[in-house]
């Protein structure tokens, strides 16, 4: 249980270590992802609830895949 | 756009403009706060996407185009908005000057907004000390959200 609180440690701190990165750079590594996030975005699913992973109603033009 | 007439006034905000204090995080559009000169009609973004039609930049559904990403305008819609373009910052891209909203009107423009990404918006700005709880309660006062910002501090900051 420590090595795993130690290595989300290690990971949150390099996570904020991001902020010194320069604005375009942090921009950049957003549109590399974007893509990523816009088809998740599309895919994702309706809970049995009827609400969505995001805490929001199903949106059903962004579920076409 | 700015030279021409069209806007009177812009700065980034949303997201883009959110990294520029804190530590990147996702986003799908990039936010442009935009005052217009003469606003007429309902259609108050009908000479922006008319002069982004005559460069080449298309309609993406409410966005448009632009490179790689579908960039949204948004008029300033209230006097906080207004009040955030009118005190944005001058910030550098790669030696090309751009307004930007500043941290603490980001903040409490996601207060007033509240949604889960905007609650976690102000964390990630207050995370970053690039704007103070402070700064943050005496806005959200001016604006009339101190019982918004009351109750998030009670939720997300107090321990």
């Amino acid at each position: 249980m420590s090595d795993t609180l130690k290595l989300l440690e290690r990971q949150a701190a390099w996570q904020k270590g991001r902020v010194a990165l320069t604005w375009a750079e942090k921009i950049r590594m957003a549109e590399a992802v974007r893509e990523s996030v816009a088809q998740l975005s599309r895919n994702r699913l309706p809970m049995a609830s009827g609400v969505s992973a995001s805490g929001h109603p199903p949106d059903d033009s962004r579920q076409q895949g | 756009m700015h030279a021409a007439g069209v806007i009177s006034e812009y700065a980034l905000f949303g997201a883009i403009a959110q990294m520029k204090y804190t530590e990147p995080v996702a986003t799908l559009d990039a936010d442009v706060l935009v005052a217009m000169p003469e606003p007429k009609g309902l259609d108050v973004l009908k000479p922006i996407y008319e002069f982004c039609a005559a460069r080449g930049y298309r309609p993406e559904g409410e966005a448009v185009r632009v490179g790689a990403w579908p960039v949204q305008f948004i008029p300033a819609f209230s006097p906080l908005t207004r009040e955030a373009l009118e005190q944005a910052e001058t910030a550098d891209f790669e030696g090309v000057p751009l307004r930007v909203v500043g941290a603490s009107y980001l903040a409490v423009i996601a207060l007033s907004v509240g949604r889960a990404k905007d609650q976690a918006r102000i964390v990630g700005l207050l995370e970053s000390a690039s704007v103070s709880r402070g700064q943050v309660a005496r806005l959200a006062a001016r604006h009339g959200l101190t019982e918004a910002w009351r109750r998030f501090e009670a939720r997300f900051l107090d321990e």
